[in-house]
């Protein structure tokens, strides 16, 4: 066994890279987009996948420890572990008039997990259900009485998120088995900011208005994970309870968290690698009720396939490549119409610091498109630590 | 370099990752038009309402006499033939007895010579040239009377009390004239003790108008003169005080220096809002806008809309700035005239002034939007929903500037256009 004194640069190192992450949080608090096609109703869901996950497009969600999807895969960590997650998105929308360009800033999840003992891990994390971070500006004219206009500017600005806060237990009985239980609380708030500003700005003065939307609901998710020979099977599900939004001290409207269902199979056969294919069922027509009455959810599945494969060794240094894509249907229509997702999906990953961190990397590339004029793509970038302290 | 190199070199390749992190999360935004909307972004159009409320103006008057005599920043000093004629009166109630001699001594004055009457212009009356060659007169108006009536003082412009006059061509009237005055009465006040007042009258056709210096504007008429011969003395400069109405400075401070009205004052007409104006007058207005706007909803414009009716008394042509003030008394302060001197400074939340020709006509708008904003955060029993007009010339200048009242026919009163943000739920996708 190492000494301490040994562990001591690897554990400071590492402090000072956790506390580094956790102030880039704060650093990167502003972000935008404009009105897109991903940003309909209450915004886009990250898919609360882990950077390695959505290196494979997701395929290996249902047994990923760091996705909190399964609970029963937080029964594969061995050891104390936090995980952070940034992930900027360069987006792009194509319209008859021109192209859009944005970016947005996320940190779509956050995790910790702790071993207890008897096979038993537990863990707590937030992690984003649907970010509606944005920012859209644009003109037009007012027509107020009989030859009397002004053009107006409005910038409507959004920041915040839908969170899905998990405590989950995991349970390992024995080598083949995994069974998690999990309870969510959905939490976050968005902060509406509608500015409107006039070309004539003698007459007229800047308005603008703020609001704060807040949600709280519960939901409870269990799963279970079957490891044959060369196979593992995956089973999770959420079950979602009511879902308020309130402005200020009032209830405006209430809803359900959206049931979730799915599954996946993953080869195993190779040494430290994993194909897999994964499908999902989300209840997003659920949270229709939440807004306005032209809002309309759309429940949808969220099917890939990929692999992450033990790569060549770089020194002493696993080098895990991963691969994939993906296709799913987004949770609310764009002027009535469904807005599908297809994503081609690539990283790596590997272990620093004596083997106390791993970090991984994602690109993923998406178009988003429905029955309009208006397409999207995407690049994104997902980062993921995760370290043992 | 090889690939070994950077994985045996661990911190710098985790330093690399983290400040890439950093980097990409801190990118700064990347906005630009909304070109997906309307389609994209439908419940994102919030519309403006618009409305103009009849009545919303439910008190309005103008009141005459302010500012008062004595407060005005500079002195009237007109003619315009048989129309309009005021003129301005300068108390020297203290004139020093002493003087400093060459010697640097102070000596009692026992002569004076070239008395003068420094007069300081308003700055832009010197880009104002008369087209004629104009003339002042100065005359001793002291008087046991009652001394700041107009008719007792005109009639104190007579020969028998002529001081001196002079002519001066209009390429001349540049920042300040000089008056020269009889020596001999002003040795006499000094001898004596007694008051020097002296009053101004401008001789000139066609009609012109003088901005003169006072004492409430820093720049007030000074009589100067030597008492002493030998040009090495010091001129003794002897600036306006008065001594009346005895022991009350608050009154008799302004006095130093004050404008009358000889003839052509104007009266006041109920049907009319008056700003500027012999007498000088300000126009007050009360406004009653329904609760259901003004706390319910994001005021984006509020145009008071008055419609102007020519004035063809004097200086018809000359431009006027009109000014929109607040009045910042509590509504426990009731009496009109007081109200329309507690008032905010021009330009303050955010009100813009209008210039203004007396002769023309038509609906002018004034902005006020900005104050609609401070009455939203204040009930009425704190903040009065009200505002002052008044002119940028007042007690300067003869012009008047009139608006329909709330007594005039329907179509002509004043009335407020209001444009506003409703309450809507925004933020509901």
């Amino acid at each position: 066994m190492r000494s301490f004194r040994s562990r001591l640069p690897a554990i400071v190192f590492a402090r000072a890279a956790i506390a580094t992450l956790v102030a880039s949080a704060g650093l990167a608090t502003r972000a935008a987009a404009q009105a897109a096609l991903s940003l309909q109703g209450f915004g886009f869901p990250t898919g609360q996948l882990s950077t390695r996950a959505l290196g494979t497009g997701g395929s290996i969600g249902e047994i990923d420890p760091l996705s909190p999807i399964n609970p029963a895969s937080v029964a594969l960590i061995a050891t104390r572990m936090v995980y952070f997650q940034a992930e900027p998105e360069f987006r792009t929308i194509s319209t008859p008039t021109g192209d859009d360009h944005t970016r947005v800033s996320r940190f779509p999840n956050v995790f910790g997990a702790v071993p207890v003992g008897g096979g038993w891990v537990i863990s707590l994390g937030s992690s984003t259900l649907l970010d509606r971070t944005s920012t859209t500006t644009f003109s037009q004219p007012q027509f107020l009485s009989a030859g009397d206009s002004v053009t107006m500017t409005t910038k409507f600005n959004i920041e915040g998120a839908m969170n899905d806060v998990r405590v989950a237990a995991a349970w390992s009985p024995t080598d083949w088995f995994r069974l998690g239980f999990g309870l969510h609380g959905i939490t976050g708030h968005n902060l509406v900011t509608v500015q409107q500003t006039f070309d004539d700005t003698t007459a007229f003065a800047t308005s603008q208005q703020q609001r704060i939307l807040s949600f709280s609901g519960t939901a409870a998710s269990i799963g279970a994970q079957l490891i044959a020979k060369d196979f593992t099977f995956a089973l999770s599900g959420r079950q979602g309870g009511t879902l308020t939004m309130s402005a200020e001290d009032t209830t405006l409207t209430h809803a359900r968290v959206p049931n979730r269902f799915g599954g996946s199979i993953t080869y195993t056969g190779l040494t430290n690698s994993y194909i897999s294919i994964r499908t999902s069922h989300d209840d997003w027509s659920a949270l229709g009720g939440l807004g306005s009455a032209t809002l309309r959810g759309v429940d949808g599945w969220d099917t890939s396939i990929g692999a992450d494969i033990s790569g060549p060794k770089l020194g002493s240094r696993p080098l895990y490549l991963r691969a994939g894509v993906r296709d799913r249907t987004l949770p609310f229509t764009a002027d009535a119409n469904t807005v599908t997702e297809k994503s081609i999906n690539t990283g790596i990953g590997t272990l620093f610091a004596n083997g106390r961190m791993l970090s991984d990397l994602a690109v993923v590339y998406a178009r988003r498109s429905a029955d309009l004029n208006e397409t999207e793509s995407a690049w994104t970038i997902s980062i993921g630590l995760s370290i043992r302290p | 370099m090889t690939g070994e190199f950077f994985f045996n070199h661990k911190r710098a390749v985790l330093f690399g990752m983290v400040a890439s992190t950093l980097a990409i999360a801190a990118c700064s935004d990347n906005l630009s038009g909304g070109k997906s909307c309307p389609t994209l972004c439908p419940e994102q159009s919030v519309a403006l309402q618009d409305t103009t409320i009849e009545g919303s103006v439910f008190a309005d008057t103008t009141v005459l006499g302010i500012p008062s005599i004595g407060n005005e920043t500079f002195l009237m000093l007109s003619t315009h033939a048989d129309t309009f004629d005021s003129r301005a009166i300068i108390r020297f109630d203290t004139i020093t007895q002493t003087f400093t001699g060459a010697s640097s001594t102070d000596s009692t004055i026992a002569e004076v010579d070239s008395a003068t009457l420094v007069i300081p212009l308003a700055l832009d009356d010197t880009l104002r040239k008369p087209t004629a060659p104009i003339t002042i007169e100065a005359y001793d108006v002291d008087t046991a009377s009652t001394d700041t009536v107009a008719s007792i003082l005109t009639s104190l412009f007579r020969p028998d009390r002529f001081l001196g006059s002079r002519t001066f061509a209009p390429e001349s009237i540049l920042d300040t004239l000089r008056l020269p005055i009889n020596g001999d009465t002003v040795l006499n006040r000094v001898l004596n003790g007694t008051k020097l007042r002296v009053g101004l009258r401008l001789v000139t056709r066609p009609g012109f108008d003088l901005r003169v210096g006072s004492t409430s504007s820093g720049l007030s008429v000074a009589l100067r003169f030597r008492a002493s011969k030998d040009t090495a003395a010091t001129p003794v400069v002897v600036t306006p005080i008065s001594t009346t109405p005895l022991n009350q400075l608050f009154l008799s401070g302004p006095l130093s220096d004050y404008s009358i009205i000889a003839k052509g004052a104007v009266k006041g007409n109920p049907t009319l809002l008056s700003v500027g104006g012999p007498p000088s007058r300000r126009t007050f207005l009360r406004f009653n806008i329904p609760s259901r706007i003004i706390d319910s909803t994001t005021i984006v414009r509020a145009s008071l809309l008055l419609t102007q009716a020519p004035n063809r008394f004097v200086d018809t042509k000359d431009s006027v700035r009109v000014f929109p003030l607040a009045v910042l008394s509590s509504p426990t302060v009731s009496d009109i005239s007081s109200l329309l001197q507690f008032l905010g400074n021009a330009g303050e939340f955010g009100m813009d002034s209008l210039n203004l020709v007396p002769s023309d006509s038509g609906v002018r708008s004034f902005e006020i939007v900005g104050l609609t904003r401070v009455w939203k955060q204040q009930t009425p029993s704190v903040a009065q929903r009200a505002i002052a007009l008044i002119s940028g010339l007042e007690g300067q200048r003869p012009a008047q500037i009139d608006f329909y009242s709330n007594r005039a026919p329907v179509g002509l009163r004043p009335r407020l256009r209001i444009t506003y943000v409703p309450a809507t739920s925004f933020g509901l996708p």
